[in-house]
């Protein structure tokens, strides 16, 4: 068979015209945006140059936002990513029912995004909730002991409706899904580590811990990579739990990049200011998912 | 032979589709109906279109009042939207009618002489720059709810004063009951404490100017406003987290016989189950300054044509229908709203309803409601000051400073 010259390129063009549609022609849309007063609907804009910008810039729920997208980056790369490691590692021997945890811890990743936040809003909720409920009977039966505590105190507790416990709640809920995502990645990886190289290292009388710090770990490093890379991108898009939750209230107490945009482009219809605010969070995931990309390239050219 | 046939049948099929353009086909019906109550009658007014114009097919899509209010401006500038949609009187109507979005039905009230039968008020609400593009089909009461065996039990009086009412949180609250029942997780409910509290303080006439970016938030009356709202969670009036809780989930608390009160519009009887419904009673919200006019929030909702409807023909039938009496005195006896048109039958009208019609004719204004008297992105500004605000009372002077800059960025982008 011949190879024709223009074949490989036939076989892109339709995959290469939907690219340009959907992906290449929205981001340089929203890039021309950012700079103007637009608001969803009116057939005209007036060009603002970097209005949108100074105002961003300017704005409190901005600063907010962006500090709680930290917060997101900083609580995800450290727990969940320690927890999936513990479990992967744990679970890579051979315990019993071991199919059944990996299943179980994995579960909460196929889950959709909405029906998460719909069920630690429950778990969260001030009277009903399981948390809550749970306090009450323990702190009843504290105060039966003789302890000075009052029961009612524990329904009190507002996780999602109290300023400074509601950005925590909804990070909780997000890593409680991440956990499972970041084991079955470590799994994957374990099987790559090279068991020769362990069994060298027990004939040396390496201790478990050593087997582990300076045998498996580096060796995970490709893994570890991408796991925290695609920590900070999850991190950084996170929007579907701060919607539904609490939709980034109390007063923005846990509002996030990716809420606030929406909340601007789509609640009070100023699609310039929101596109700006679309301009900077792109600025700043791009340098990650550069790193991730650099990545899989490289794993792929191995 | 078959094509002379095949002609004079396509011919035929022409001619009787043309007749029947009017009262046949689609019609596409977008409406924000979600609580029990208004949904059943919303679907029922389209099973008696249907019924009455069997050859039109009605698409109705019911979407949750929240969800609706962000949807709408998708839908409408979507080719084709929807037919017909629900939506708010006033402001918010004219915002959609000023940009060319709704269809111009001036022609549908003077056919139907519907100027005879809705009074000057819900003339004015549907009106934009002298052109009506708005049915305004019914309204409610905002008034302070109530459970009249809590106040039994404790031997309260409804409050007429302010000093009267910080009396009886004092007491509700000393009695392990929660005073005031809030779920202000998305806002608006916390702005109607500072509807009626701004009201109450400064008057109708300066809340309107202030909603109007007339008057500064930043203000010594503003600033009275909140001190009298202050005395309110110093008396122990609300209840823990608002901003945990929707609207329905607070109300909760009333059906449950925790809470005693609920500043809300007569809508909360949509989410009380029925046996409960003969504990429900409500009150004028006190007087603070009794110099002042007495102003009441009454948001109206009604129906509209997208301009670019694709089935206008049968938008406008439908819409003549909605506006009927007939709907009119099913949105009483269903629903039990008030409605605008002056002609139904007052005897439909239960005690309560009543109750809530005098309450409003015994106003001296009638305000639409927070979001629908200031522009909608200053209202949720606005939201997030009031949330703000009831979680950090230190931090007014911030919280003012923040939203008159606000105030003055989208007032001055309106013009």
């Amino acid at each position: 068979m011949r190879h024709h010259p223009l074949a490989p390129l036939s076989f892109l063009l339709l995959p290469l015209a939907l690219y340009a549609v959907w992906v290449i022609y929205p981001t340089f849309a929203t890039l021309t945006l950012a700079f103007t007063n637009w608001d969803g609907i009116s057939p005209t804009s007036e060009w603002v140059g970097l209005a949108n910008f100074e105002r961003l810039f300017a704005d409190r729920i901005f600063w907010m936002s962006l500090s709680n997208n930290l917060r997101w980056v900083a609580v995800f790369i450290t727990i969940p990513t320690a927890l999936g490691l513990t479990l992967a590692l744990a679970l890579n021997r051979n315990v019993r029912f071991d199919r059944f945890l990996k299943i179980a811890y994995y579960l909460p990743m196929v889950l959709a995004f909405v029906v998460i936040a719909l069920l630690w809003a429950w778990i969260y909720h001030p009277r009903q909730g399981l948390i809550n409920s749970t306090l009450f009977h323990l702190y009843g039966f504290l105060q039966s002991l003789g302890f000075d505590v009052n029961p009612l105190a524990a329904r009190r507790i507002g996780w999602l409706g109290d300023p400074n416990l509601a950005m925590w709640s909804i990070i909780a809920a997000a890593s409680w899904q991440h956990v499972g995502y970041v084991m079955i990645l470590y799994l994957a990886g374990l099987k790559t580590v090279n068991t020769e190289l362990l069994d060298a290292g027990q004939v040396d009388g390496a201790s478990p811990w050593q087997l582990f710090r300076y045998v498996t770990f580096p060796q995970l490093a490709p893994v570890t990579t991408i796991v925290l890379v695609i920590t900070v991108i999850q991190s950084l898009r996170a929007f579907d739990l701060v919607y539904v939750m609490t939709r980034g209230g109390p007063f923005n107490s846990s509002n996030v990049l990716a809420n606030f945009m929406y909340i601007e482009a789509f609640l009070n219809y100023n699609m310039g200011y929101a596109a700006a605010i679309a301009v900077v969070l792109f600025l700043i995931s791009i340098g990650f998912i550069a790193v991730y990309l650099y990545r899989v390239v490289q794993q792929e050219e191995r | 032979m078959r094509r002379i046939l095949t002609q004079a049948l396509a011919t035929l099929l022409l001619a009787l589709l043309a007749w029947g353009a009017a009262q046949s086909g689609v019609l596409r019906y977008h409406s924000y109906t979600m609580d029990p109550a208004p949904r059943a009658l919303d679907e029922k007014i389209v099973q008696m279109f249907m019924e009455r114009y069997p050859d039109i097919r009605v698409e109705h899509s019911q979407m949750d009042h929240e969800d609706f209010k962000q949807a709408i401006r998708t839908f409408l500038v979507a080719s084709p939207p929807p037919d017909v949609l629900t939506w708010f009187a006033g402001e918010r109507m004219r915002f959609f009618s000023r940009l060319g979005l709704a269809a111009d039905i001036t022609d549908l009230w003077l056919d139907n002489d519907w100027e005879d039968v809705y009074p000057p008020g819900a003339q004015a609400m549907s009106k934009t720059d002298g052109r009506y593009y708005f049915v305004p089909a019914h309204y409610y009461w905002w008034a302070v709810y109530y459970r009249t065996d809590i106040y039994d039990e404790l031997g309260l009086e409804v409050a007429e004063t302010w000093d009267a009412f910080l009396d009886n949180c004092r007491a509700l609250d000393a009695a392990g009951y929660i005073p005031v029942t809030l779920g202000s997780r998305f806002g608006w409910t916390a702005a109607g404490w500072f509807d009626y509290l701004n009201m109450r303080v400064n008057g109708p006439e300066f809340h309107i100017r202030l909603l109007d970016g007339l008057e500064s938030y930043d203000s010594e009356e503003v600033r009275n406003t909140f001190a009298h709202w202050q005395q309110a969670m110093d008396a122990g009036c609300f209840i823990d987290n608002p901003a945990a809780y929707n609207w329905q989930e607070a109300a909760e608390f009333m059906v449950q016989r925790e809470a005693a009160m609920y500043l809300m519009g007569q809508f909360i009887l949509d989410v009380v189950p029925e046996d409960q419904q003969a504990y429900f009673d409500f009150f004028r919200f006190p007087i603070i300054d009794p110099s002042l006019p007495i102003g009441e929030d009454a948001p109206t909702d009604g129906y509209f044509i997208a301009a670019n409807a694709a089935n206008m023909e049968n938008a406008k039938l439908f819409l003549e229908f909605l506006g009927s009496r007939e709907v009119a005195e099913l949105w009483i006896t269903d629903v039990g709203r008030l409605v605008t048109r002056s002609d139904v039958d007052p005897a439909l009208y239960t005690e309560t309803e009543q109750k809530g019609l005098q309450l409003l004719q015994s106003a001296d204004y009638v305000a639409q409601f927070y979001d629908r008297d200031t522009p909608e992105d200053l209202a949720s500004r606005g939201y997030d000051a009031f949330v703000e605000f009831m979680a950090n009372p230190g931090a007014l002077d911030r919280i003012l400073a923040d939203l008159q800059r606000e105030a003055e960025r989208v007032f001055a982008d309106l013009e």
